[in-house]
Parts: C-alpha cells; sequence; structure tokens
C-alpha cells in the first residue's frame, strides 16, 4: 500500500510532474508580485482613497470612480491624445518599418553594419532619449529649431511648447525609437517568404512594383498583423518620453491616458481614482492582447 | 532577380545614408557633448566635429559620490533582476516547451499576456502594498517587481528556444533511467546556452533602462542612474555636463549589445515578437 503510493508520488516528482515543479515557482512569484496588485487595484477603485487626506479612510463608493472617468474632461482628452498618439505611430512606423526592411534586406557588408546600429535606438533607456530630444528640439540652443531656422521654418516656442506642434513632436520621438524593431521584424517576415511565387512572376514578366503588390504585401499579412498588435499594445503604454520631454504639455496636449494615471496616482495621490483608470487602460490593452495570442496562436499551426 | 539601374542604386544609396543619420544623430549628439566644455556645448552653430575636448565631465562625475552611488544601485538592481528571472523563467520555458499537459502548455500565453500590462496598472497597487510592507525605497520592491516582468519574458523567450532544442537526446537519457530533472539539467540547459545569454541580454537592458518603477519605488540612497539623470535637473542649475556625462554611462550596456553581442539580441527580437 505504502509502496503504492510512493511509486505514485516517484511518478509525480520524476515523471511528467517535474515538468509542473520546474514552472511552480515563477508562477507563485509572478501570482504574487504582479496577479495580487491588479487584483488589489480593482478593490481600491471601488474607494474613494485619498494618500492626502490625513486619516487616510477609504470610502466605499461603488463604480462611481469609473463612472467619474468617463464624464470627466482631461480624461476624455487624454483620451483623444492617446488614440491620437497611437495611430500617428503606429500607421508611421510601420510604414517606415517596411520601407527600411526593404531597404537593407541584402546581406552585404554596408547592411549588416547599418542594421547594427539601428539596434540602438530601440535598446537605450527611453528616459535618456527623451532627455536627449529634448535638448535637440530646444528654442535657444537646440540644433533643430536652428537649421529649421535656416530652412526658413519658424518654431515659434520650440516644438515641444507650441501647441498643435508637442504631439507630433513626441511622436517623431518615438518613431525614432522604435521603427528599427519593425524593421527587424518586417526583415525576418521578407527572409521567410518562399522564392517560388517570385520566380513565377518573372517569368510571366511582372514588374518589381506589381510583384511587391501583388505578392509581398499579401504575403506580408501575417507579419503585419502581429506587428501591428504589438506597437499598438507598446504605444499605448508610452510614459517615459513623455515624461521627460513635455510632462503632457503645453496644455494637456501630449497628456496620453498611461501620464494621466501617474499624475492622478502618484502626483495628487488619489489612489482610489487612479487605479480605476489604470483597469481601464488594462482591460484595454488586455482585449489586444488577447486579439495578439490568438493570432499568434493560429499562425503556429 | 531583378537587375537595379546606376541611377536606382545611386538614388538609393543617398535614402540609406540619410536614414543612418537619422538615427545617429541624437546618440552623437549626446556622445559629443559630454566630451565638451559647458560653454561650447550649446554655442550656434553646433560644433560637430572640431571643438575642444576635455574629458572634465568624466572626472567629475567619477568623483562625485552621488554619480558613484546611482551607478552602484544600477548594478545592484540589474544583476539581481537578471539572476533572479533567469533561475525563474529558464526551467518554466523548459518546462512549457517539452510537457505534453495541455494546460500547461497554454500557460505561456499567460506570461505573454502578462507581459503587455500596462507598468502603471500594476505599480499604484504595488506602491501601496510596498508602503504597508515598509519596502518602499529599497532594493527589492525594485527587484521583484523588475523581476515578475522580466522573468514573464524569460519563460516566453526560452519556451520559443527550447522548442528548436532537439529532443533526441533527452528521450534517450530518459530510456536510460534519468529523471527529467537530470535531463533538463545535464542535456537541455548545456544546448541552450545562446538562449539563456540571449535572455539574460533583454533582461540586463530592461532593468537598467527601467525608469518608471524606480521612479515611484526608491528613495534617495537607491535611485538608479535614469533618476540620477533627472537629478541633475532639478538642482539650481541644470548640470548639463552630469546630465550628458550619466547619459552615456546609461547607454554602456545598449551600445556593447547592439553593436557585439547583436547576434544574440536580434534573436531574441525575432523570437519573442513574431514566433509563437
Amino acid at each position: 500500500m505504502i509502496n503504492q503510493y510512493t511509486a505514485k508520488y516517484r511518478r509525480f516528482m520524476m515523471g511528467e510532474g517535474a515538468y509542473f515543479w520546474l514552472l511552480l515557482p515563477v508562477f507563485i512569484f509572478v501570482a504574487a508580485i504582479a496577479i495580487y496588485p491588479l487584483l488589489f487595484s480593482l478593490g481600491i477603485s471601488l474607494f474613494e482613497y485619498r494618500l492626502t487626506d490625513p486619516d487616510q479612510v477609504k470610502t466605499f463608493i461603488g463604480l462611481a470612480n469609473y463612472v467619474k472617468a468617463f464624464n470627466d474632461p482631461v480624461i476624455l482628452e487624454s483620451f483623444q491624445s492617446t488614440f491620437l498618439f497611437v495611430i500617428g505611430t503606429v500607421v508611421i512606423e510601420i510604414s517606415f518599418g517596411l520601407g527600411l526592411a526593404l531597404l537593407l534586406t541584402a546581406e552585404n557588408i554596408v547592411s549588416q553594419f547599418i542594421r547594427s546600429f539601428l539596434l540602438l535606438p530601440m535598446a537605450l533607456p527611453p528616459l535618456v532619449i527623451g532627455l536627449v530630444w529634448k535638448a535637440l528640439y530646444n528654442v535657444d540652443w537646440g540644433i533643430i529649431p536652428f537649421y529649421a531656422k535656416m530652412l526658413g521654418l519658424n518654431l515659434g516656442h520650440g516644438p515641444l511648447a507650441q501647441p498643435g506642434w508637442a504631439l507630433p513632436a513626441v511622436i517623431l520621438v518615438d518613431i525614432w525609437e522604435w521603427t528599427p524593431l519593425l524593421m527587424f521584424i518586417f526583415l525576418a517576415g521578407i527572409k521567410s517568404l518562399p522564392i517560388e511565387p517570385y520566380e513565377a512572376a518573372v517569368v510571366d514578366g511582372a514588374s518589381r512594383w506589381k510583384s511587391f503588390i501583388y505578392l509581398t504585401l499579401p504575403l506580408l499579412k501575417p507579419t503585419f498583423l502581429v506587428a501591428i498588435l504589438l506597437r499598438t499594445m507598446q504605444s499605448f503604454k508610452v510614459f517615459d518620453i513623455i515624461y521627460a520631454t513635455t510632462a503632457g504639455g503645453p496644455g494637456l496636449e501630449t497628456t496620453v491616458l498611461n501620464f494621466q494615471i501617474y499624475k492622478v496616482g502618484m502626483i495628487f495621490f488619489d489612489m482610489g481614482y487612479a487605479s480605476a483608470l489604470a483597469n481601464i487602460l488594462l482591460f484595454i490593452v488586455v482585449i489586444l492582447a488577447v486579439i495578439y495570442v490568438l493570432v499568434l496562436e493560429r499562425q503556429q499551426l | 532577380m531583378y537587375k537595379k539601374s546606376k541611377l536606382e542604386k545611386i538614388i538609393l544609396g543617398i535614402v540609406t545614408f540619410l536614414v543612418f543619420a537619422f538615427f545617429m544623430i541624437p546618440i552623437y549628439w549626446l556622445v559629443i557633448t559630454s566630451f565638451k566644455y559647458g560653454r561650447d556645448a550649446f554655442t550656434l552653430p553646433p560644433q560637430w566635429i572640431f571643438f575642444p575636448a576635455t574629458l572634465h565631465n568624466y572626472t567629475d562625475a567619477l568623483q562625485n559620490s552621488k554619480s558613484l552611488m546611482y551607478i552602484k544601485n544600477s548594478l545592484i538592481v540589474t544583476s539581481l533582476t537578471t539572476v533572479l528571472s533567469l533561475a525563474l523563467g529558464v526551467p518554466a520555458g523548459y518546462a512549457i516547451a517539452r510537457t505534453k499537459w495541455k494546460l500547461l502548455n497554454s500557460s505561456s500565453f499567460f506570461f505573454l499576456i502578462l507581459l503587455m500590462v500596462p507598468p502603471t496598472a500594476t505599480l499604484i497597487p504595488y506602491y501601496l502594498i510596498m508602503r504597508d510592507l515598509h519596502l518602499l525605497g529599497s532594493y527589492w520592491a525594485l527587484i521583484l517587481l523588475n523581476t515578475a516582468f522580466d522573468a514573464s519574458f524569460v519563460v516566453w523567450m526560452m519556451r520559443s528556444y527550447f522548442k528548436d532544442v532537439p529532443i533526441e537526446m533527452e528521450e534517450a537519457a530518459l530510456v536510460d533511467g534519468a529523471s527529467h530533472f537530470t535531463a533538463f539539467f545535464r542535456i537541455a540547459l548545456p544546448l541552450s546556452v545562446p538562449g539563456i545569454i540571449s535572455s539574460a541580454l533583454y533582461c540586463i537592458i530592461y532593468s537598467w533602462n527601467d525608469f518608471i518603477f524606480a521612479l515611484m519605488l526608491t528613495s534617495p540612497k537607491t535611485k538608479t542612474i535614469p533618476l540620477g539623470i533627472l537629478s541633475s535637473f532639478s538642482a539650481v542649475d541644470v548640470s548639463w555636463g552630469q546630465m550628458t556625462t550619466l547619459s552615456v554611462l546609461a547607454i554602456i550596456p545598449a551600445v556593447i549589445i547592439s553593436l557585439f553581442l547583436n547576434r544574440y539580441f536580434v534573436q531574441g527580437l525575432t523570437m519573442g515578437a513574431t514566433k509563437g
């Protein structure tokens, strides 16, 4: 009897069960450090809870924080900024990324050299990227307003302070940072394309432009899907470069939702409301993430 | 397949050069500014190639006890985060790649979704929890949160890596009576060193570059380099020398990894981003 159990136990420890034991530590860790706070945050979002309040009372107010969010003009404006930022960065980065991939697809020394340097922007600390661009944009001594003036373009108070210019200026920083990533994703996609359709196209006398439009683009559809989803999710989370360049200004022009959450939570210390806003952002991103997972899973088959 | 005309080659060459310039100028500006005297840093038109060079920004920074503290803190947080993330993530990635148990298999997607969670969503409750545990401002508050995300990344990446490691040798060992643990430690692990290096580089980059977690979880004594860079602004006058010098120190891992270890880095990019 006892022998039977020890045999079973041994099998579980040593057989397929071993996989369970190898996986368990990271599960416990992630549940404690990342999942528990997320559940905790669902709880706080139902309370009026300000750390600036001397007694720090928590008052249960149900879904009032969520209702407030959708009637708060600041939040509605930050939704708009987020939307513009995400659309702007994703569309431009995808097109530039594909262009770069086509430009640098050759396996010669020059392409390889440039490609390894293009790894730099995405490996740098985003805060440093933001601060460097802030210096380049500086209206008094920055090189961008200086050269713009030489070309006859007056940037007024500098791109970061001029309403209407700040959002494009920040989008440009993001483009600088992330276009190379898309280039590498598209390069991987292009390298995995089958060669036969192109041979057939040459035989049929199709031009290079036609084979790009009718072969390359459709064959790259899975790559496009993955790239768009991945960048959209990352773009929703932008924080460091906003913090470093404009701090959300001028006005609320570059206050994306993620930055507004930081302001509500860590500057105004309105924890209940900040949690509710964070959960709204989380909801959007997790939906995108689930779609992303489904797409990846389908491509595996 | 298609031949390019001479004109086309020239145009493509010019475009390539412009692209390269666009991506390199900000980095070049940062590096040369760190070697300039304060008075030369912001003269217009900018001095791109010839300027009186100096090392005094660096000697200042390396004699400044605060700068040294930021560097020390960044090294502590990065090394512990990397070691912990690998210790937790590599075995888990192996288990997911090898198990026939459906539930464990699809748990990899749980880690992928977790990677996408906006930092602010965890940070606000995490901040409150750490405050109640009196861990705010400690190294551990920062290391644990960084590890939760980095370990998830390692799981996802090592799973893809182990899937490409041939299973036959492990199966042979299992037939010979070795346990699954032995198969992992003795056979699969040595074969997966390139994947582990690649994962480690990502952990290093993520934790070294992290700003938002450090912004909210550190105290003046545990500030990392990015916060040190910021504090050169909050002083009465902005110290651009200190800012650029610390920034150059902050980009060293990125430069080494991009230019000298790019084989491992690119592997991770395409593996983590596109491959299921």
